[in-house]
């Protein structure tokens, strides 16, 4: 399957990008359980031996029904809570399109390896609560359906009646 | 974690003594311990030959410490201070020092021994820090207890001598029992003292150091002398870190300008313009650290 995604840019003027979601592809890596949202910026890119020196643990709490893990990164102790994505969306990891040729749109093409299904993010000093950013995120879907949705005749009438009090 | 039923002398007056071991290793946990027995017994404790467990050898110090085991007379007790404590406490935003660590693990342990029905009447420290400060803080905590806190204690009262042997033998114990964490190949115990100075702690440091983790966690990555080991690795700038500075340099730190270079707070903007773009954000999304991506990189 291909979704496209188009957006506009105010400040460009307007570009085009396109990403390819092979999804339900068995080909596609299953990365549940194994991403993880660290509260720093490690200046490296590339394979990293992760399971053998990353581990984290059960603690004993639990915060707003999600049980808390522990786990230390370069000697700070962080503190994290699994997410689930929710129902209907899905996690991705994007890499840029392998294309000849060199237009706009072939510039800003991407192609998902792999994806996720819920992402582990950890906080540095502090439990993890529903007040986090993340998890607050997620009211972004409620908000954008709402926004989307088409306006019914009944309720352009109404809000026009609304306007004419 | 010493003795067993709590013996008859328990409710007569004793004095314990406080000392520490491994507060200067680059890795490994720090332990404290302690060491009681009744006033009346003091006398006798001379006699033991205990010493500052830094001038003993280690035969000696194991030997000693069975001795006081098994004598009824004695009680002990120790609180060891694992590596990944101490560096999570001292890197924390609200950050802890060693000192404050190092008064809270010994007055846990007084805690400790008088919750196990002791009558404590005197109390013999080491000092960590300013000692009249120390002692007052002791004595606010405990006003039934006499302390007596002084420099080179471990040398010069028998009880505190004796609590260091304790300290000392479990940390070496600790260290030498150590089941790393990481479960990386090539890695090995052959840590010498944990010393910076030790040249097979520096040898374990140099062939243990990783690019992106640093170290194993059995490294204190608080201790200063770990820094140059870790000048060559990757650079890891936290979220924390740069707030703080944030809050100090009115918003527009080198920091943040290096993170927003990383698509990690903004996309591809210019460090003038991080306040504006900000301000121009919905609070709904800027609450979110949600950002519209128009180009991934």
């Amino acid at each position: 399957m291909e979704a496209s995604m188009e957006s506009s840019d105010g400040v460009d003027g307007g570009t085009m990008g396109k990403i390819d979601l092979w999804h339900g592809d068995p080909s596609v890596v299953d990365l549940t359980n194994r991403v993880h949202l660290l509260p720093c910026v490690v200046k490296h890119d590339g394979p990293c031996p992760i399971s053998h020196y990353f581990k984290p643990r059960k603690s004993d709490l639990v915060c707003d029904g999600l049980a808390v893990e522990e786990a230390f990164f370069r000697g700070r102790k962080l503190q994290g809570v699994t997410v689930s994505i929710p129902e209907g969306y899905r996690g991705y990891v994007l890499a840029k399109k392998k294309l000849t040729g060199g237009s706009d749109m072939e510039a800003n093409s991407w192609v998902s390896n792999a994806e996720f299904q819920n992402i582990t993010y950890w906080n540095h000093d502090g439990l993890p609560s529903k007040q986090d950013p993340l998890t607050r995120c997620f009211q972004w879907f409620a908000v954008a359906d709402a926004l989307h949705e088409p306006i019914t005749k009944e309720e352009l009438a109404f809000a026009s009646a609304a306007q004419d009090n | 974690m010493g003795s067993s039923p709590i013996p008859k002398w328990a409710s007569r007056p004793c004095v314990m003594g406080i000392d520490e071991a491994g507060r200067g290793p680059v890795l490994g946990p720090m332990v404290y311990g302690c060491l009681y027995c009744p006033l009346s017994y003091q006398k006798a404790l001379e006699t033991l030959n205990f010493a500052d467990s830094k001038t003993l050898k280690e035969e000696k110090r194991e030997e000693l410490f069975d001795n006081l085991k098994a004598n009824a007379s004695i009680g002990w007790e120790v609180d060891i201070i694992d590596p990944r404590e101490l560096s999570a406490k001292m890197l924390k935003t609200e950050k802890i020092n060693l000192n404050e660590i190092s008064h809270n693990s010994a007055i846990g342990l007084v805690r400790r021994v008088l919750g196990m029905g002791f009558l404590l009447s005197e109390v013999y420290v080491d000092t960590v820090g300013d000692a009249e400060k120390y002692r007052n803080k002791l004595s606010e905590i405990f006003p039934g207890i006499k302390f007596v806190v002084a420099k080179k204690a471990d040398s010069l009262f028998p009880v505190v001598s004796g609590a260091s042997i304790v300290a000392k033998v479990t940390r070496d114990r600790a260290l030498r029992g150590w089941v790393l964490d990481e479960t990386a190949e090539n890695m090995h115990n052959k840590f010498g003292s944990g010393y910076p100075g030790d040249p097979q702690t520096k040898a374990w440091l140099d062939h243990h150091k990783h690019l992106v983790f640093g170290f194993p966690t059995l490294v204190r990555f608080s201790w200063g002398t770990c820094t140059p080991y870790l000048k060559d690795t990757v650079e890891v700038l936290w979220e924390c870190d740069a707030l703080a500075e944030d809050s100090t340099n009115n918003g527009s730190s080198k920091r943040q300008v290096k993170l927003s270079k990383l698509g990690f707070i903004g996309c591809k903007r210019k460090s003038e313009d991080v306040e504006s773009s900000g301000k121009g954000r919905c609070k709904f999304f800027s609450a979110r650290k949600l950002e519209l991506v128009t180009h991934f990189k």
